[in-house]
């Protein structure tokens, strides 16, 4: 009878290694390609993580000037998503910047960037798994200080989440 | 009802539970939340479960509800971020939200704790049944 109760609770243990370790394979391995390679670093959600804050390049203060702002880093491929889906947010549009990776086009009342990736290194925005230009964005508070970034392919559908950043840097 | 009913309920309800805060996340970077969430949560559960089992001497009831307990205590402020309340250094109470972000070896780190938990409250019912039987 004992013999049988530890085969019973090893089989539940070893059960549910195999289980949850399959799970956690198939999550590592479906991350994309414009994702954080190390996923910790991907939409913390609070402010001043690692070396923040730190001094936000010209070419963004220039657009806003000393005044919460966020400044979205898109690909050609997500500029028109992005402004779409700007347009009916809550977001200020006074206080977005866009960056998109080379050319720049209207995106509603925000202002637009060009950047050939200076402007994204120079944030300090990671790279993404799978190279290349990196998709997310930037929050600024009132004295050019970058105060949160991250990577984030889904920006366009997460404006709230955005929001609830750039309300934190007010 | 009966004693199997009223278990498949509590296992119902921890499905259901913790496909609540899977979707909770959106978006694929969810995988690594609650992951991390999970394991610490279910950790920090079966740590308690193993102390009550040596304390009372049985196993403790209901044991998927411990565990979704523990991750929603470990998962609350951002169940708070959907609500608009980003996160602050303080929220660390919680099972160590922030912090248990960075630990070397991430998800793997906490996967092989939870397994190590896991053993440590299966030791503890077994010792529990064994003496119960004498």
């Amino acid at each position: 009878m004992r013999t049988d109760r530890r085969r019973r609770l090893a089989a539940v243990w070893l059960g549910t290694a195999v289980m949850l370790g399959a799970l956690l394979g198939v999550a590592q391995a479906s991350r994309g390609p414009l994702d954080d390679p190390d996923q910790a670093h991907q939409r913390v959600g609070f402010l001043d993580a690692g070396p923040l804050p730190a001094a936000a390049p010209a070419t963004i203060t220039e657009a806003v000037a000393a005044r919460p702002a966020v400044a979205f880093f898109v690909r050609e491929q997500q500029f028109d998503a992005l402004c779409d889906a700007l347009a009916p947010s809550s977001l200020d549009l006074d206080a977005v910047i866009v960056v998109v990776h080379r050319a720049g086009e209207p995106c509603g009342g925000a202002a637009v960037v060009a950047d050939d990736g200076d402007v994204a290194a120079a944030v300090g925005l990671r790279r993404p798994a799978g190279g290349g230009y990196p998709v997310g964005y930037a929050a600024l508070d009132d004295e050019d200080r970058i105060r949160y970034r991250t990577l984030d392919p889904g920006l366009a559908g997460r404006l709230d989440e955005v929001a609830t950043i750039l309300d934190a840097v007010r | 009802m009966s004693r199997e009913l009223r278990l498949c309920a509590w296992c119902l309800l921890f499905v259901a539970g913790e496909v609540a805060l899977y979707v909770s996340y959106r978006g694929h970077d969810a995988r690594f939340h609650w992951f991390t969430h999970f394991f610490v949560g279910a950790a920090a559960a079966l740590l308690a479960m193993t102390v009550f089992a040596l304390w009372r001497q049985r196993p403790a009831p209901y044991p998927l509800v411990w565990v979704l307990v523990g991750h929603v205590l470990a998962a609350a402020p951002d169940l708070a971020f959907i609500a608009g309340v980003e996160h602050q250094r303080w929220m660390d109470v919680f099972l160590g939200h922030l912090a248990s972000h960075y630990v070397p070896g991430r998800n793997l780190t906490w996967y092989a704790a939870f397994l190590a938990t896991l053993a440590g409250y299966l030791v503890a019912v077994d010792r529990v049944e064994a003496r119960s039987r004498r």
